[in-house]
């Protein structure tokens, strides 16, 4: 990289690029905690890389990686009233560095989660290529399979899943949608995003300290008597977690707070809501499992016995999936939250029952504090399956809210089928599969039958890929002219869009068959009788790859190189179509005056903003 | 009209699925079963799908009558015609039906099959079972009949091997710990007890003993149907993938027969 140059009022002055700066802060951080910690420690003879050690110079590493990348000037400098030499650049240098204007943080971390799926995606491929046959032929030993579905899963829940829609799309667009300027811990946020490269990179690499092999759940006593590596994924993930801590507690407060006048509850859009109602469980529940980790590091360090048979072996368990099952919707209310914030504006169509939707996104974030132990039917006494399956069902009651305002606002609609729309539509159709083979595995019979296969494998691959992924990809393309002020291709978004629906539908549509004909997860081999279906579902899962990096490309060249978009393309209600694209630093050169919601459409629907004439771009 | 049109497409393709699943799915099997639990899990599976395959439908035909029916003929932004937000009859069914359907699913199957479960694990259920005590470690399954004075049974390759008679209720006694190096705490971690044809799984955890019940319904084996394995479901380290063992399910004087040769076998060998 080139040496940075930024201006500031009276001069340029030089400084190194941040994220280089970033790396070196970070490589003699580490250094010099692991050397002390070496040098302090008792027993005579140890080695000088130590899980103490790395653990301490971990820690460093993270913290000097944040101050390089800028928290040093932005954050630590001024704390001292000392102003730093340079500011935050204002040129595309900004999105390499701690930045505080929340759409630079949105884009960082879409860039991050981006990445991140690209990367625990391609190490999902590698899966997928040993599955191909039924004998070990490309990883040599099966611990390397198993620390690949470990990082694989990891990585994609804690950086794409609960990332991407909260602090991606979410940090982008809530400030704009209650007409705020700014968000309200815009520093804190942007200290945020950088813990997701440190996270996803200490995932990566764990391998490196020795291949670990109990998968995202990290389940003991198995954690403790696995290589090191483990505690990589302790550390990777607590960085991870504090980052969407983070993001929920800005938003929140943002959202709380920085309403424009009007933007009444009643009136909040369906995005904000969904994101509302997620950052809550996030605040409720990350702090739990990190609380959790840092436990599992501690009974591996010490050693404390907390979760092996002399202590207790399902109380790791319980605490793993009393935040695991809130995560996964942590993972989706976003993604019910913009079908139903895009098809009115696709269909032009007034939303149905909008009270119904919000109170089924509020339903689902309380209930699924009460479900956590239908992940461990194999685990518990007679008497707890009753309430636990009873939870599980009912859960489906507030989640088909979504559907049913869906479905109102679609019926006698115009319905443009444009990409996002046509996404939009697919991820419904996708969701609607996740969640019935969900009622299925609800059922304690079939669940002991089911559980730990692969029918659950491509049961919550529908809700997130299916339901989650799609939509974010259709999100994309709907905020795309926002964002960039550019369109992409319509023959190409849709044309690519058909292709991951296919590609996506046979693999896992496949992957239920082989779960319900026997195969357990975590196996490179499996029983010659399964390798049939397994084929087809590695071709087509090859082909799903394909189909998301060429939907990478395409949204990265319209992003660059697409046609000027018009100001309001699709003729959205919300706020964010108020302001020019990409709007300006601070969003709305005046604040909007909202005096009505924003779904009703039609000839007799009223002007939504009192002030239109003083923001800027016009309505269409 | 668009109603009319949607509703009948919507039953025709109902009966269609419901046909196609009760005349080849529900009887070809989901999967193999061959036990008395098996036959819990399948129904409540049949049920479920039976009963969920118009909700299914009516969402997935939706989607499709949408595209078709209702889309705009132009990219441009007009208004739709027919602007709504409330439809008392639509969102009054859709939320009685979708408490009334979760609220029978939870008595049929889940609350009637679970007192079938459990009726059949009280201990006044248990009269003159086949015990056999499993024992997981890592990576292996062991399996001992005390009742006949059996420690670890094997068959001729040396592999451990699981044979039980059909028709009798089996007893069997799940742990989790290594009998090779009982001095290490960490040294047990979870299994899982899954025999796939058996249609129920069991993790097995260290420092807990539990217990599940199977009467097999016919005579099978490993070579017969390849669900008829013991097969390892919890990931429980690198050996995970390959912690399965056959089993032969036989008939009462074939079970005796091979009991006499494995007493042989193991007074034979000292054990
Ligand atoms: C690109 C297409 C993808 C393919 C082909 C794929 C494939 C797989 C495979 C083969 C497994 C191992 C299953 C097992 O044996 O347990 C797995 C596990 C998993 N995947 Fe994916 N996956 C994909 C995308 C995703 C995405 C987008 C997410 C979430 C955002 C995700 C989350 C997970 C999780 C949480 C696990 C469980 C890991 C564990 O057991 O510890 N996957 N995936
Ligand atoms: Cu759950
Ligand atoms: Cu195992």
């Amino acid at each position: 990289m080139a040496q940075n140059v930024v201006a500031t009022n009276t001069h340029k002055v030089r400084v190194m690029p941040p994220m280089l700066r970033g790396f070196l802060w970070a490589g003699i951080a580490f250094l010099l905690l692991n050397s002390i910690t070496a040098a302090i420690r008792p027993d005579v003879g140890h080695p000088f890389f130590t899980e103490v050690s790395i653990t301490i110079g971990w820690v460093g590493a993270v913290i000097g990686w944040l101050l390089g990348v800028g928290a040093y000037e932005g954050m630590v400098l001024p704390l001292f009233g000392v102003t730093p030499r340079v500011g935050e650049a204002t040129d595309w240098r900004r999105y390499f560095a701690f930045a505080t204007d929340h759409k630079v943080v949105g884009i960082q971390y879409l860039t991050s989660s981006g990445c991140a799926f690209i990367l625990a995606g391609g190490i999902a491929m590698t899966m997928r290529i040993e599955l191909a046959s039924s004998t070990m032929y490309f990883f040599h030993y099966s611990d390397q399979y198993l620390s690949a579905v470990g990082v694989h899963g990891a990585i994609m829940m804690f950086s794409v899943a609960t990332v991407a829609l909260v602090g991606g799309l979410g940090n982008y667009m809530v400030p704009l949608m209650i007409g705020a300027k700014t968000s309200v811990f815009s520093k804190l946020s942007g200290l945020g995003q950088w813990l997701i490269p440190a996270g996803v990179l200490t995932l990566a690499f764990s391998p490196i300290l020795g291949y670990w092999t109990t998968g995202w759940r990290g389940y003991e006593p198995l954690g403790s008597q696995d290589a090191s590596g483990i505690i990589f994924y302790y550390l990777g993930v607590a960085a991870l977690t504090m980052s969407s801590v983070i993001v929920s507690l800005n938003l929140v407060v943002t959202i709380v707070f920085n309403r424009a006048p009007g933007v009444t509850w009643a009136r909040l859009p369906m995005f904000v809501w969904g994101i509302l109602t997620v950052s809550i469980l996030n605040l409720i529940w990350l702090p739990e499992i990190q609380m959790t980790f840092i436990l599992q590091l501690l009974d591996r360090l010490v050693p404390l016995n907390l979760f092996n048979a002399a202590g207790s072996v399902l109380t790791q368990l319980e605490l793993f999936w009393l935040f695991g099952h809130p995560e996964v919707y942590i993972v989706v209310v976003p993604a019910f939250a913009l079908w139903n914030e895009i098809i009115p504006v696709m269909a032009q169509k007034s939303l149905f029952a909008r009270s119904w939707a919000v109170i089924g996104l509020i339903f689902v974030m309380m209930l699924s504090g009460l479900v956590w132990a239908h992940h461990m039917f194999t685990n518990m006494r007679n008497s707890e399956m009753f309430p636990f399956s009873f939870f599980t069902e009912m859960i489906s009651i507030p989640t088909g809210f979504a559907f049913m305002a869906a479905i109102g606002t679609l019926w006698k609609s115009r319905y443009r089928l444009t990409t996002p729309g046509l996404l939009i539509l697919m991820s419904i159709f996708n969701f609607l599969h996740g969640g019935v083979t969900g009622v299925f595995l609800a059922d304690p019979p079939v669940n002991l039958q089911v559980h730990d296969t692969m029918f659950v494998v491509a049961h919550f691959h529908y809700t997130i890929i299916g339901g989650m992924v799609f939509s974010w990809i259709a999100a994309m393309y709907y905020w795309l002219p926002k964002m960039s002020g550019r369109m992409y291709n319509e023959f190409w978004g849709k044309f690519l869009s058909i292709w991951i629906f296919i590609a996506f539908n046979t693999a896992f549509s496949t992957m239920f068959l082989v779960g319900l004909e026997g195969m357990n997860r975590w196996v490179p081999t499996y029983p010659p009788y399964l390798h049939p279906l397994n084929l087809i579902i590695s071709i087509a899962a090859w082909t799903l790859g394909v189909g998301f990096v060429l939907h990478a490309v395409h949204i990265v060249w319209a992003w660059k190189k697409g046609p000027r978009a018009p100001e309001n393309p699709w003729n959205g209600h919300t706020l964010e179509w108020l302001t020019s694209s990409p709007p300006p630093q601070h969003n709305f050169d005046v604040t909007p005056e909202v005096i009505d919601g924003f779904y009703n459409y039609g000839d007799d629907a009223d002007p939504i903003v009192a002030n239109l004439s003083e923001l800027k771009p016009k309505q269409t | 009209m668009d109603l009319v049109v949607f509703g009948i497409v919507w039953i025709i393709i109902t009966a269609v699925a419901e046909w196609l699943m009760h005349h080849y799915v529900g009887h070809n099997s989901m999967y193999f079963l061959l036990s008395n639990q098996g036959n819990i899990t399948l129904h409540a599976f049949n049920f479920l799908t039976t009963m969920l395959i118009p909700v299914f439908l009516f969402v997935i035909w939706f989607l499709v009558f949408s595209a078709i029916r209702f889309h705009a003929n132009s990219p441009e932004a007009k208004q739709s015609r027919h602007q709504f937000t409330k439809n008392g009859l639509f969102t009054g069914v859709w939320i009685t039906a979708s408490i009334a359907v979760n609220l029978l699913f939870w008595l049929h199957p889940t609350a009637a099959d679970l007192e079938q479960m459990f009726a059949s694990q009280l201990p006044s259920a248990q009269r003159n079972d086949l015990v056999v005590d499993v024992t997981a470690r890592q990576w292996e399954w062991i399996f001992s009949y005390p009742q006949y004075h059996l420690t670890q049974t094997v068959n001729a390759a040396g592999q451990d091997e699981l044979v039980i008679p059909a028709h009798k209720k089996v007893q069997f006694v799940l742990r989790s710990y290594d009998p090779f190096h009982t001095y290490d705490v960490e040294a047990g971690v979870i299994h899982s007890f899954w025999v796939p044809a058996f249609g129920i799984k069991e993790d097995v955890i260290p420092g807990e003993t539990r217990y599940e019940y199977i009467v097999a319904n016919r005579t099978a084996s490993y070579q017969t149907n390849p669900e008829v394995r013991v097969q390892c479901a919890e990931v429980c380290g690198p050996g995970h993938p390959w912690m399965e063992a056959p089993i032969r399910i036989v008939t009462a004087s074939q079970f005796h027969a091979w009991v006499a040769k494995q007493q042989k076998m193991e007074a034979a060998s000292g054990a």
